[in-house]
């Protein structure tokens, strides 16, 4: 379609020319689109010594075929057409990007939230930045997609979204999904004190929050059988009236017309279990109320940083609930705040030896801390975290908890070509990617030899 | 695997036991490991270090194990020599808000930082399970001339012997941070020309006077004692180079943030290089300056700064520096021996060989992989960390 539009004026211009010349040069034109075109859509295959698909068992000496941006088969042995540009990547390994779970890419320093509000009708999406000038170091690094969700300090701070580092300036281009979850935040102070007073009335605060949602999703619902109950009598009466319009009847009265409210709708989506609840909560009487507020509401129910988590791994185990946890190490954060106090590196370790689902953030100080999210994972192996299951917690863990499994997250037929080539295995701190693929398109390419 | 690991793990256990029981006494020690990473002298798979009375005795591939000798048999792990933190503030009860300067007075050089150590800290717990085992306990930069750093080992269990060096320099800074608008100096110049006043006093020191101010800064002056210069941006490296050209100071950089753009004219100095901690948050272009100054020939060790940083961990700084260009080798001796050389302990520290002090940690994998963590830390011979169970 892109290409019409650029050939009609040259065409105008040849038409006006009206000499063979002209012809000639519209039809190599033509060729040449036509090439471009055949080169986008153009297979790839991808020759590995080891791929390691996160959802399966890892492939030595496989190939990865990808066609319009997806991966068309992957195995041992995978046909390789004649035409298909072939990436020779043996000897290194190769998987699906990495997602930050927790990163700060995009985010305008200090524009996150207001304190104490509110606010679930906010998107983050309308306060991030598309210029920022780490993402190609993030993205260097085998980052693919960053989950950016409202900061700490908003009581409800709005919903979340997953962005593709695609090298695109364009917010709209680098969306993979909006709307991942409703982020809110209980128990993490401002101004670094911290009483139990103000605890319990950020607790509270959003759990009236969610009532009120409560009895205006039973309002909404009560009007709306109303509204039928008297659509039903009008339709009767006008029957009625039509048949013999001398004959006496009551009309029906309509019922008084329901003024919707955005922020309450964001907040029924969350109690309707249409999106999931993201609560930060760092220590533990903070994790209880979450789980506790999550009991009582029905919603499911993502806990985000987890910080003491270790201490109450039974209680997150048992009701299944999916945590995406960090910073692993303090070292990625300039100056612990008080959540921070009992902060343990084995955290990760102890919550995924109990079971827990968890997905690996960076927590990073700033947005290009997310390159380092295979650190990141290689720290939580350090302090005891499965090396598999660490692996895991940084590509396809995510991509389960965020709702985007379907595209992103590990190397199956049907996902996005989203591959990262990497000189040694991904957990080994010295590695170096090689070359970082979105859908098919290089997006990096290591090119000094150091 | 895991049962295997769990089986060492109980062998590691018991003999430590047994070691303690012994009360660490006058006791031979060996120690069997997967790979032992001398620094001086390559990597020696399974080996064998022999340690008696708390000095490395023999280390080698075969090396007999004297009889009646504990041993500690870790077929699985990786042994390196101690790590030393060559600046840091840790044991100063300091939290991150905390002072280490002196703000009313711009010339400290009496100060000797060693008067306001805790060794009962908790970070220096923290320090000794990341395996640091000897550090540069400093005063911060917002001093002109700072105070005496000391050479400290962190097993501060038997009195005198811990500590290496009271007096290891004088300090000063030329970082911006040195200058304040409530005292002298405020400018830029004004802060160069104190340095020199201050040299001159001590060149002009003679020993009938009584004035130690003015002796240890003489001491500088006849380059018997090391110049800890605090310079970070490249201006600031190049007034520190003036005044070592200047009065031939025996000098060691300090931070040195940029560096690199300047790393021939360090080079050619032979200036030694304490650089700052490595983030995870830096950027590209910043991660990559270490390496590029070691590759210019500087000498380079690593400082924690902690705890004004949270990077307790110093060897996480040589791993970043190790992935981002510098060359292997030197970011683990960055670690132990070129720390031990430009802080003047080589002869006891910074490389596993015979005759230095048995200072060694126990990793679970190689040095440079963060995938590895520290499981013992031995000072002296003696057991002073042990990994928690999982």
């Amino acid at each position: 379609m892109d290409s019409n539009r650029r050939v009609s004026p040259i065409f105008l211009q040849v038409k006006g020319m009206k000499d063979i010349k002209g012809i000639f040069v519209l039809a190599s034109l033509f060729l040449l689109f036509i090439s471009a075109g055949a080169f986008s859509a153009q297979e790839i295959a991808i020759k590995a010594g080891t791929i390691l698909p996160i959802s399966d068992a890892p492939v030595e000496n496989g190939i990865i075929l990808i066609k319009d941006g997806k991966i068309a088969a992957l195995g041992p042995n995978v046909a390789i057409g004649a035409d298909a540009r072939v990436i020779d990547a043996g000897g290194k390994f190769v998987m699906p990007g990495m997602i930050d779970a927790q990163s700060r890419l995009f985010v305008i320093e200090g524009e996150l939230n207001d304190s104490s509000s509110i606010a679930p009708e906010l998107n983050i999406l309308d306060g991030l930045d598309p210029f920022v000038k780490e993402a190609p170091e993030v993205a260097a690094q085998g980052v693919t997609a960053v989950y950016i969700s409202p900061g700490s300090h908003s009581l409800i701070g709005g919903s979340s979204a997953v962005l593709k580092l695609n090298g695109s300036m364009d917010i709209g281009e680098m969306l993979l999904k909006g709307d991942i979850a409703v982020k809110a935040a209980i128990g993490v102070s401002a101004n670094n004190e911290s009483s139990s007073l103000g605890r319990l009335s950020d607790y509270s605060s959003i759990r009236e929050s969610l009532l009120e949602t409560k009895i205006y999703v039973h309002n909404r619902e009560k009007q709306a059988r109303e509204m039928a109950e008297y659509n039903k009598k009008r339709a009767e009466y006008d029957k009625k009236k039509k048949a013999n319009p001398a004959e006496k009847a009551d009309k029906p009265k309509r019922p008084a017309r329901f003024r919707p409210n955005p922020t309450r709708e964001v907040l029924a989506k969350v109690l309707s279990k249409e999106i999931p609840f993201q609560i930060e909560a760092h220590r533990v009487t903070d994790i209880l109320n979450a789980l506790r507020l999550a009991d009582e509401f029905g919603f499911t129910l993502i806990l985000d940083k987890c910080t003491e988590g270790y201490l109450v791994a039974g209680e997150i185990a048992r009701r299944k609930v999916t945590v995406i946890l960090g910073p692993v190490s303090t070292s990625f954060i300039d100056m612990p705040s008080l959540e921070y106090r009992n902060h343990d590196i084995r955290n990760a370790a102890i919550l995924s030896d109990k079971g827990v689902k968890l997905a690996l953030g960076v927590s990073g100080r700033d947005g290009a801390s997310s390159k380092f999210v295979a650190l990141a994972a290689a720290m939580a192996v350090a302090s005891g975290m499965d090396r598999d299951l660490a692996l895991r917690a940084v590509t396809l863990t995510p991509a389960e908890i965020l709702g985007v499994a379907d595209r992103i997250g590990s190397l199956q037929a049907g996902k996005e070509a989203d591959i990262v080539i990497i000189s040694g295995h991904p957990l080994d701190t010295l590695s170096r990617v090689e070359m970082v693929l979105i859908e098919g398109k290089t997006v990096f390419e290591r090119k000094d030899q150091q | 695997m895991k049962k295997r690991r769990f089986l060492a793990f109980l062998v590691v256990l018991s003999s430590c036991f047994s070691l303690a029981s012994s009360g660490g006494e006058q006791q031979v020690l060996a120690i069997r490991a997967g790979k032992i990473w001398t620094v001086t002298d390559g990597v020696i798979a399974g080996g064998v270090i022999v340690v008696n009375n708390g000095k490395i005795q023999t280390v080698s591939q075969n090396a007999e194990i004297p009889e009646g000798a504990k041993i500690l048999d870790m077929p699985q792990m990786n042994v390196m020599p101690g790590m030393i933190d060559a600046h840091c503030h840790i044991g100063l009860s300091l939290d991150i808000f905390g002072e280490m300067d002196e703000t009313v007075a711009a010339v400290a050089a009496d100060m000797q930082i060693l008067d306001a150590f805790n060794p009962q800290a908790e970070d220096v717990k923290k320090a000794l399970g990341s395996g640091v085992t000897t550090i540069m306990l400093a005063p911060g930069y917002k001093n002109p001339v700072g105070g005496q750093p000391a050479v400290v080992k962190l097993d501060t269990s038997k009195a005198d012997e811990w500590v290496l060096k009271r007096t290891a320099g004088v300090e000063f800074s030329l970082m911006n941070q040195a200058l304040m608008f409530d005292r002298e100096p405020t400018s830029r110049a004004g802060l160069v020309e104190l340095l020199r006043e201050e040299l001159n006093q001590g060149k002009a020191y003679k020993a009938e006077e009584f004035n130690p101010r003015r002796e240890l800064l003489k001491r500088v002056v006849d380059a018997n004692l090391p110049a800890y210069i605090w310079a970070h941006t490249v201006d600031e490296i190049a007034s520190a180079m003036a005044i070592v050209d200047e009065y031939k100071l025996n000098a060691v950089l300090v931070a040195a943030g940029q560096g690199d753009e300047i790393a021939d004219m360090i080079a050619k100095r032979n200036l030694p290089v304490i650089y700052s901690p490595l983030l995870l948050s830096s950027k590209d272009k910043d991660l990559k300056r270490a390496g590029r100054i070691a590759n210019s020939g500087v000498k380079l060790a690593f400082a924690s700064l902690a705890p004004k940083t949270d990077l307790c961990d110093l060897r996480t700084s040589a791993i970043l520096a190790a992935k981002y260009g510098l060359d292997k080798e030197t970011a683990l001796k960055s670690l132990t021996i070129n720390a031990a050389e430009i802080l003047g302990v080589a002869d006891r520290l910074g490389s596993i060989s015979e005759g230095k002090d048995a200072d060694l940690v126990i990793l679970n994998g190689e040095p440079l992989q963060l995938t590895s963590s520290v499981e013992m830390v031995l000072i002296n011979g003696n057991i002073v960390y042990q990994r928690q169970g999982e």
